[in-house]
This record gives C-alpha cells, sequence and structure tokens, in this order.
C-alpha cells in the first residue's frame, strides 16, 4: 500500500524523476565544476551577470506567490490551480537566476564566503524548489499529505536565507542593521557593526581608507582584498585573513607595511607614502586588543580627543518681537539679526556700527531679547564688568566677543549659568589669570581667547623654520 | 512717464502727412487708416493688454530689480539658509597661476625625470597656450626647490613657503582644484564669478547680495590691491573682477588703493566742514529720491546708498587706516613690509582689521605668479613677499578668536606646467599655464584642517583622486558662510542665475569640519 503510493506509476513520471535526480546531482557538484578562482573571466560573462540581481527578484517574487495562492486556493480552488504554473515558472526563473549568477561570480572573479553561501543557498533553493514541483501533484491528489508543505516551508527559509546573503553582497553586511535603532540592536545582540564612537572607526578605518582603500576598495580589489568596512577587512583577500585578532604577529596586514619599503610585498605600494609610525602602532595596539569594532579606547594609546561641538539648540518663539527687530535693522546703531533662516537659530547682537557709544545702558535695553541671543558681538564696546548682570540672563548665548573692552574680568563668575557657551573672546581686555579662572569649570567652554591680556602673554611671534629662509 | 534726463533719443517721429512724398502716397496711406485697419489693431492691442495681465506686473518691465531703499537683501532673501559656521571670508587671490609644481604638490620622482619628455599618454588632448604650442619638445623640469614635512600633519611644503608651512597644520590643502580655461582673463573671470565671460557678479557680490552687511560704516566687499614689483610678469586685474554684475552696483567690491590715501577725495576739501557736507548729501538724496519716484530705477537707490556710505566711510577709513595703535607683536608677526602701504603684508593687516570691523567678504589680489619663464629668481621674490604675511594673517586670525568665524581662502586661477616652456637648464626653466590640476588652500571657519584634499598623478598634470572643480570650490566656499549655492539665485534674462552656474556643483564634503 505504502509503497504503492511512493512508486512512481509510469514510465514518464520515472524519466522525470530520473532527470530531476541528475539535475540535482549537476547542480550539488557545480561549484566543483566551475571553481571560482578569484580571477575576472571573459566580459560577456560578466555583462550577462550583471543581470543576475535583476533577474533574481523574478522566481523570490513567483516562489513567495505559491503559499499565498496554495492557502487562498482553499477558498477558491481555480487559485490552487494557478498554484502550480506558478511553482513551475518560479523553478524555472531560479534555474536562470542561478546560471546568471555563475555567471556573475565566475566572469568578475568574485570569491568569499558570502559569495560561497549565496551560490550553495542558490542551489539549495533550485533543488527545492524542484522537489516541491515534483512533489505537489500528490499533495493536490491527496494522496501525501504533508511533504509538499514541508518542502515547501524549507525551500522559502532557504530562499530567505539566500537572499539575505545576496543582499550582503551587494549592500554590504551592515545595510540592514546601520540605522536600525541603538534599542533594538542592543536587544538583537547586532552591536557587531563598527559603532560610530569606535577606536576603529575613528582611527583605524580613516588610515585605511586614506592609504589603502585605492587599491582595496569597491573600485579596486587587489588580491581580493578589501578594506572599506570592517566586515570586508576581518574576511581578509585571495591568500585568507589578513588580521588575527590578538596576534598582530600574524596579521599579514601589519607585516605588509612594516617591512622595509625597497621590499616587493612592501604596503602601501607603487611608491605611495609609508604609513607613519604612529599610525603603525595604532594598528598594532587595535590588532593585540582584539581588533574589536566596538572598543572606544585601547590601553596604552592615548588619543587627542576631539569632543563634538555643542548642537545648536533651538531659543523659543520671538516672532512678537519682530517688528523692534526689524525697526532696528533700517537705522544705524545696535542690529538684531538671525543666525540664519531658521527663528530658532537665535539672533546675532551687532553692535559695530556704534561700538563707541555702546555701553551697559545700552546692553541692559536688549534684556527683552536675552533668551534668543546667541551671538554678542561686543568688541571694543563700552561695556564694563558691569554688563555681565545682563549678559547672566542671555540663556542661550554660544558666543560672547568682548575683545577691546574695559572689561577686567572681574564678575566673569556670573556666566557660569550660560550652559550653552561654547566661546568667549577676550583678546586686548585686561583680564587676568585669577579672573579668567572661573570660566574653566564651565563644560561646553572650549574656545577662550585670552591674546594680549595680563592673563596670558604674547606667545612667541616667529614659528621654528624661520631659519630655513 | 517722463523721459529720463539722460535720454537724448528725444526727436519726435515726423507724421506721415508732412514728409516730402508724393501726394498719391499720401492718399493711399489715408485709405490704410480703414475700419479693418483699425479692428485688426484693437485686437492685438487687447491681446496684449491680456497678456500682460496674465504674466503680472513684472513681465514688460525688463529685469532691472532689486530690493527697495534701505531693505537689506538678506532679510527678503531669507539667509543665511542654515547656521553658518564662518560669517565672513578673506580671499587671497594669487592671480597669474602659482606653480603647484614648485609649491605644494611634492613629486620626489620627478628629479629621475630631467629632460625627458613627458609622455603624450599624460598629456592627453590638453589644449595648449599659443606660448607652448609650437614647442617641438615638453621635457620635464622637477623643481629647482626640496620639500620638507611640516607639523604633525607630516605634510610635505616647499622650502619656498617655510612660514606657511609652519601652519601647514592648520590649513585644507586642495591638491586637485581644477579650472577649464587656460588664459588669464577667462580663468580668472571663472574663479571669481563662475563664468569665463564678463557680466556676472562676483564671489563677493553675491555675498554682499545675499548676506548683508554686519557694519554699515564700511562695504560689505572691500577689494586691497597689493603693489606691483617689478620683477614679475603682472597679469592686469580690472574692476570687471570684482563687479557685481548685474546684480545692484551696491553689491560691487570697494577698492581701497594701494598707495596713497586709501581711498580718494575721502578727506572734505578745505572750507566744508560735516555739516556742510551732511546738507549737500540730504539734497542730491532727495532729488535722486524724486528721480527714483519718476523712474524706478534700482540703480537709482544704489546710487543713494553709496553716497551715504561715502560719508560714513570719512570717519571709518581714518580709523581703519590708523595702524599707530596695533601692538609691537602685530609688526613682529607680519613683519616690517607690513609697515609699508600697498605690500602683501599690510594688505593681510589690512585684511584682519577689515575682520575685526565686520567686513563680510574682503579679497586681496596678488599679481605676478605668472612665471613663462626665470622661475628660479621670480619665485623666490614672491613666495617672499607671500609666504609670511598668509603665515602672519591666520596666526593672528587664530591668536585672536577669529579663525572660528572667518573662512580664509588662497588660490589663484590654475596652475603651471611640469614641462618647461622655453629652454631648460639645470639651473632654470619656465612654466606654462595649466588648467587639469592646481593647489589652494583653506582654513578658518567651517572647514576641516590638517588634511590635503586630491591627489595628482605623478608629473602633477591630472587629478587622480577627489578632483574638486571651480564650481564645487566655490559652492564649498559659500557652504561655509551658511549659503546653499543652488539657492542663492537671482532671476536676470529669464533665467535664475547663481554663482556656480547651470552646471551642477557640488559643496566638497570632505573639506568641511
Amino acid at each position: 500500500m505504502f509503497a504503492d503510493r511512493w512508486l512512481p506509476k509510469s514510465k514518464l513520471t520515472r524519466m522525470t524523476w530520473m532527470a530531476a535526480l541528475a539535475l540535482s546531482l549537476l547542480l550539488m557538484l557545480l561549484p566543483w565544476i566551475v571553481r571560482l578562482d578569484g580571477k575576472p573571466h571573459a566580459d560577456w560573462q560578466q555583462f550577462l551577470g550583471r543581470f543576475h540581481p535583476l533577474a533574481v527578484h523574478l522566481p523570490i517574487g513567483l516562489l513567495l506567490l505559491v503559499p499565498l495562492l496554495e492557502l487562498a486556493g482553499a477558498l477558491r480552488p481555480a487559485l490552487r490551480e494557478a498554484a502550480g504554473f506558478v511553482l513551475g515558472l518560479a523553478f524555472a526563473g531560479c534555474l536562470g537566476s542561478l546560471a546568471l549568477g555563475f555567471l556573475l561570480a565566475y566572469g568578475g572573479g568574485s570569491v568569499g564566503t558570502v559569495v560561497s553561501r549565496h551560490m550553495a543557498g542558490g542551489i539549495v533553493l533550485t533543488i527545492g524548489a524542484m522537489l516541491c514541483l515534483l512533489a505537489r501533484p500528490w499533495w493536490a491528489q491527496k494522496a501525501v499529505a504533508h511533504v509538499y508543505p514541508a518542502l515547501l516551508i524549507c525551500t522559502l527559509l532557504a530562499m530567505f536565507w539566500t537572499t539575505h546573503q545576496g543582499g550582503t553582497l551587494t549592500h554590504g553586511s551592515n545595510y540592514l542593521t546601520q540605522y536600525m535603532p541603538d534599542g533594538l540592536k542592543r536587544w538583537s545582540g547586532l552591536e557587531q557593526t563598527p559603532a560610530a564612537g569606535s577606536f576603529y572607526a575613528k582611527h583605524i578605518n580613516p588610515i585605511l581608507d586614506s592609504n589603502c582603500v585605492a587599491c582595496h576598495g569597491e573600485g579596486k580589489v587587489k588580491g581580493g582584498l578589501r578594506l572599506d568596512s570592517y566586515a570586508l577587512l576581518m574576511r581578509g583577500g585571495q591568500d585568507g585573513p589578513v588580521i588575527v585578532a590578538g596576534q598582530p604577529e600574524k596579521s599579514v596586514l601589519l607585516t605588509r607595511v612594516t617591512l622595509p619599503p625597497d621590499q616587493k610585498h612592501f604596503m602601501p605600494a607603487e611608491g605611495k607614502p609609508p604609513l607613519k609610525a604612529e599610525e603603525i602602532a595604532w594598528i598594532q595596539a587595535w590588532i593585540q586588543q582584539g581588533a574589536s569594532p566596538t572598543a572606544t579606547t585601547l590601553t596604552g594609546i592615548a588619543m587627542r580627543e576631539e569632543t563634538a561641538e555643542l548642537p545648536l539648540q533651538p531659543v523659543g518663539d520671538y516672532s512678537a518681537l519682530m517688528a523692534e527687530i526689524r525697526q532696528m535693522d533700517q537705522g544705524q546703531g545696535p542690529k538684531l539679526k538671525q543666525l540664519s533662516s531658521k527663528p530658532e537659530d537665535g539672533l546675532i547682537l551687532f553692535t559695530v556700527d556704534s561700538s563707541a557709544s555702546f555701553g551697559d545702558a545700552q546692553l541692559a535695553q536688549f534684556q527683552k531679547f536675552a533668551p534668543y541671543i546667541v551671538d554678542a558681538e561686543l568688541g571694543r564696546t563700552a561695556v564694563t564688568n558691569a554688563s555681565f548682570d545682563t549678559l547672566k540672563q542671555f540663556t542661550h548665548l554660544r558666543a560672547l566677543h568682548l575683545e577691546g573692552t574695559e572689561i577686567t574680568g572681574e564678575g566673569l563668575a556670573k556666566l557660569a549659568p550660560l550652559s550653552q557657551l561654547t566661546y568667549i573672546n577676550l583678546s586686548g581686555t585686561q583680564v587676568t589669570a585669577g579672573a579668567v579662572a572661573p570660566l574653566s569649570a564651565m563644560k561646553n567652554l572650549r574656545h577662550i581667547y585670552l591674546y594680549n591680556t595680563p592673563a596670558q602673554p604674547p606667545p612667541a611671534a616667529q614659528p621654528a623654520t624661520k631659519s630655513a629662509l | 512717464m517722463k523721459q529720463h534726463p539722460l535720454c537724448t533719443d528725444t526727436e519726435q517721429a515726423s507724421h506721415v502727412m508732412d514728409l516730402a512724398i508724393p501726394a498719391q502716397m499720401k492718399r493711399e496711406w489715408a485709405e490704410l487708416q480703414t475700419r479693418r485697419h483699425f479692428l485688426g489693431r484693437t485686437g492685438k492691442v487687447l491681446g496684449w493688454a491680456a497678456m500682460a495681465s496674465l504674466l503680472g506686473g513684472r513681465a514688460l518691465k525688463g529685469d532691472a530689480h532689486g530690493p527697495a531703499y534701505g531693505q537689506p537683501g538678506a532679510d527678503q532673501l531669507k539667509l543665511p539658509h542654515f547656521a553658518p559656521k564662518a560669517k565672513r571670508a578673506i580671499y587671497l587671490f594669487m592671480s597669474g597661476g602659482p606653480s603647484q609644481v614648485d609649491l605644494w604638490d611634492y613629486k620626489p620622482n620627478l628629479a629621475a625625470l630631467y629632460d625627458k619628455d613627458i609622455p603624450d599618454s599624460v598629456r592627453g588632448a590638453q589644449q595648449l597656450t599659443g606660448m607652448t604650442a609650437g614647442q617641438a619638445r615638453f621635457p620635464i623640469a622637477p623643481s629647482h626647490w626640496t620639500f620638507k614635512r611640516y607639523g604633525e600633519t607630516g605634510t610635505f611644503v616647499s622650502d619656498l613657503l617655510p612660514f606657511t608651512g609652519s601652519i601647514a597644520d592648520q590649513l585644507a590643502i586642495i591638491k586637485s582644484t581644477n579650472t577649464e580655461a587656460i588664459n588669464h582673463e577667462p580663468a580668472i573671470m571663472l574663479m571669481n564669478t563662475g563664468n569665463m565671460n564678463a557680466g556676472k557678479p562676483c564671489l563677493g557680490s553675491w555675498l554682499a547680495y545675499g548676506l548683508g552687511s554686519m557694519n554699515d560704516n564700511l562695504p560689505t566687499f572691500m577689494v586691497l590691491q597689493t603693489k606691483l614689483n617689478t620683477h614679475e610678469n603682472n597679469q592686469p586685474v580690472s574692476s570687471r573682477l570684482w563687479s557685481s554684475g548685474f546684480l545692484s552696483s551696491e553689491y560691487a567690491g570697494v577698492g581701497l588703493r594701494a598707495a596713497g590715501d586709501p581711498v580718494l577725495y575721502l578727506t572734505d576739501p578745505d572750507g566744508v566742514d560735516r555739516e556742510v557736507r551732511r546738507n549737500m548729501l540730504d539734497a542730491v538724496n532727495e532729488i535722486n529720491r524724486q528721480t527714483y519716484q519718476e523712474l524706478g530705477d534700482p540703480e537709482t537707490n544704489a546710487r543713494i546708498s553709496q553716497y551715504e556710505m561715502a560719508y560714513r566711510m570719512q570717519t571709518s577709513v581714518p580709523e581703519l587706516a590708523d595702524l599707530s595703535k596695533e601692538p609691537k607683536s602685530t609688526w613682529d608677526l607680519y613683519g616690517p613690509d607690513a609697515k609699508e602701504p600697498g605690500t602683501f603684508a599690510y594688505n593681510c593687516l589690512m585684511a584682519r582689521r577689515l575682520a575685526e570691523r565686520g567686513v563680510r567678504f574682503t579679497q586681496i589680489y596678488k599679481r605676478g605668479w605668472d612665471m613663462h619663464d626665470n622661475v628660479t629668481v621670480t619665485l623666490p621674490i614672491i613666495c617672499g613677499e607671500v609666504d609670511r604675511a598668509c603665515y602672519a594673517l591666520v596666526t593672528d586670525l587664530k591668536q585672536r578668536g577669529l579663525l572660528d568665524d572667518t573662512l580664509v581662502v588662497w588660490a589663484g586661477e590654475f596652475g603651471r606646467t611640469v614641462y618647461s616652456q622655453g629652454g631648460l637648464t639645470p639651473d632654470n626653466y619656465g612654466r606654462d599655464h595649466h588648467p587639469r590640476c592646481y593647489t589652494t588652500w583653506m582654513t578658518g571657519g567651517g572647514v576641516r584642517t590638517g588634511i590635503t584634499y586630491g591627489e595628482t598623478d605623478e608629473y602633477s598634470y591630472n587629478v587622480v583622486k577627489d578632483p574638486v572643480t571651480v564650481r564645487d570650490f566655490n559652492a564649498t566656499i559659500l557652504h561655509c558662510l551658511g549659503i546653499d549655492h543652488n539657492k542663492l539665485t537671482y532671476n536676470f534674462q529669464g533665467l535664475d542665475q547663481k554663482l556656480t552656474g547651470p552646471t551642477p556643483a557640488s559643496v566638497v564634503q570632505g573639506l568641511l569640519a
């Protein structure tokens, strides 16, 4: 009874099964018949092969349609009839895409683990589609209930996996996760993509980018090696990996950049400038300490940290004051101008037209604009230390110009609440080192100018290279 | 509308009936004025009237328009488009085309190729100037000078520029600037106005138009000419380069003279005091305002504001040019040349003073880089004039806290050929114009410093990486000042004109901080 169901019933069916078996064998042996050697071959192969990324979407779409048709067929039998036809088309599409994919990989000289996985996936998928096609008549005749659905599910799973590998080849491994919200990334354990603030992203990648990527990048892939992303760097080239985490002495990349420059294998090749000793030290330490994509600091390597500028904080709505601002603009004297076309970027106070007559009293008149002013240009005006009482109300102030004024610095501490102040210019005033000391406590205040003040003696005027002339 | 006072074409056309022609023709003319004629003409007139109203008020008034008097352009234009890194810019224009081969673009391998011909494959189909087109050979002339590494970045800079080399870490050196023009006038126009043909506004005028003034007592855009050095081949520069083109002439650059009074006739003549001058200007302005009411020519407004500017400059310029309060450290920094008006060093010091006083854009022209021969004698002279002053300007702006929001640009109109023009000897050579690559630098507000951007081939002939066209260069400058180069436009001759022209340009992101 059971054997009855399983044995092919007619000569035709037997022939079909034999052909299917032969095709499966052929497909499985394909990677050994046509070996990918990493070298580009005929142009026509590449020309056709490049249609692969286009053509694959046809069988993908058709395969996805099959289970939908089968399910919908429970309600409308006509749809289930169509499913068989669609499945046939999908199989044909798989075969075609597989052929084009091979042309692409072989013709273009692609090698690597992702290429191999994608290829294996494609083969499994094609065989799966064929088996589905063969098993479907039993299911349709209600002879064998579970084989076809199981096969179809396996085939679809194989398809998802294969298409993901293909996507990785085209768009890079972090394409999907690059803009994933951080929380989701942590939850899914995908933190392997190099974090923006990591040592790799900030120091290693830029070195590779400026010295290596011209020949080992997207455009040119010498020795099958690409260094333009973390994943590619760790994957290595045609002779294997170039980075062995924790073992700098076994990492070919480090060896090649530290050879004597006249050696044949020295990198960067073709007379390009060698890496700086400092850069080599960073690479070595980074490999030694695990070649991590996420570690932000390395022991023994002190970096000059560039902290990001404080982003602009939007100021409140001052549209009610616009009439007054425009009126000031018409005449001579101090003016308020928008920093940019966006009102929320705030206002700049310009006083240079009338600097001699602009004193503490004039400044006090700007009190009503206080929370909207982000930049106060008070250089060479008549303001004094008393101005700090007004200025401390400029809550959104980012830049304060007081150069060449009568300021002596007493009361500078009143500016402490100005959390967004990043720039203060006291050049040419009489401020002393003691008077400016409170400024050092202001976290965001990074640009303090004290040129020509008692707080800072004038620097040496000549560069060290003067003697060269 | 009244006839313009300057319009001389005031004769009335005589009527057909008054002409000395046969009476028969006059009769024919009279018969033509028929009912059909009348109806036909009336139909056309109505058609035109309808079209004019459909096209809106401006359709038949021509293109000349500008902001109304006293209305700053920036307010109307909604500029800057985004929060800028730089409020102002100083442009050191090296007119004549400095030799990138001898100053910046270090090619040590060329020494071995002395007097060998540059391969045709490198030269390609490059057009040559009339000066070298007839040359039988193009022998490679390696730089006469050695290069040294400077700073933490280890940037190679020629021994001709030791001072500028010492601030290499603070510059963004662009080795891949390239232009389309091969002769001075078109190339220099292209750099300054974005177009090889005259008539377009220059960079400074666009900035003045777009961003407006920060100090009403000084022009928004100032031009400083450097005194001629007779040792050098001085290509002329003309006011076309700081012209406002089709923008209102308020936005044209105002030049300070290299010698004598910075501005001519600025001091009132004997017997004319400030009040008399004021009364006179008020009267003239009133007449001009009436003219504007009648004729509506925006250039009349430009004239009024220029009179007013000149009046205010009578006090602001003497204060600007008074260097007596400069501390000793200034002179130590800029060197003794800076005391002599009209030198490049003096102009750099003035540029710093203009920056302090809120002038939006200062352009210094330095001529003499056009070295077709005798490079080894003249290049050190001009580098000696320029090198220390560039260093001093950047250093001075930095120590005074001005470099945070001032963009400084150093550029010429093209580079020079790696092969010799005329005879090549071990001691001397000449270099012709070379548009395919030349070196420029930027620093200050918005610029990523301590970098070298772009690469050239081993002959310093072609750009091999990250080319920067003149359009991209100008788009990047505008970006640093908070301007989207595609949005700063002015409708003229039916086009939304812009500095970067109709060909797509892009901001060079690699140069931005």
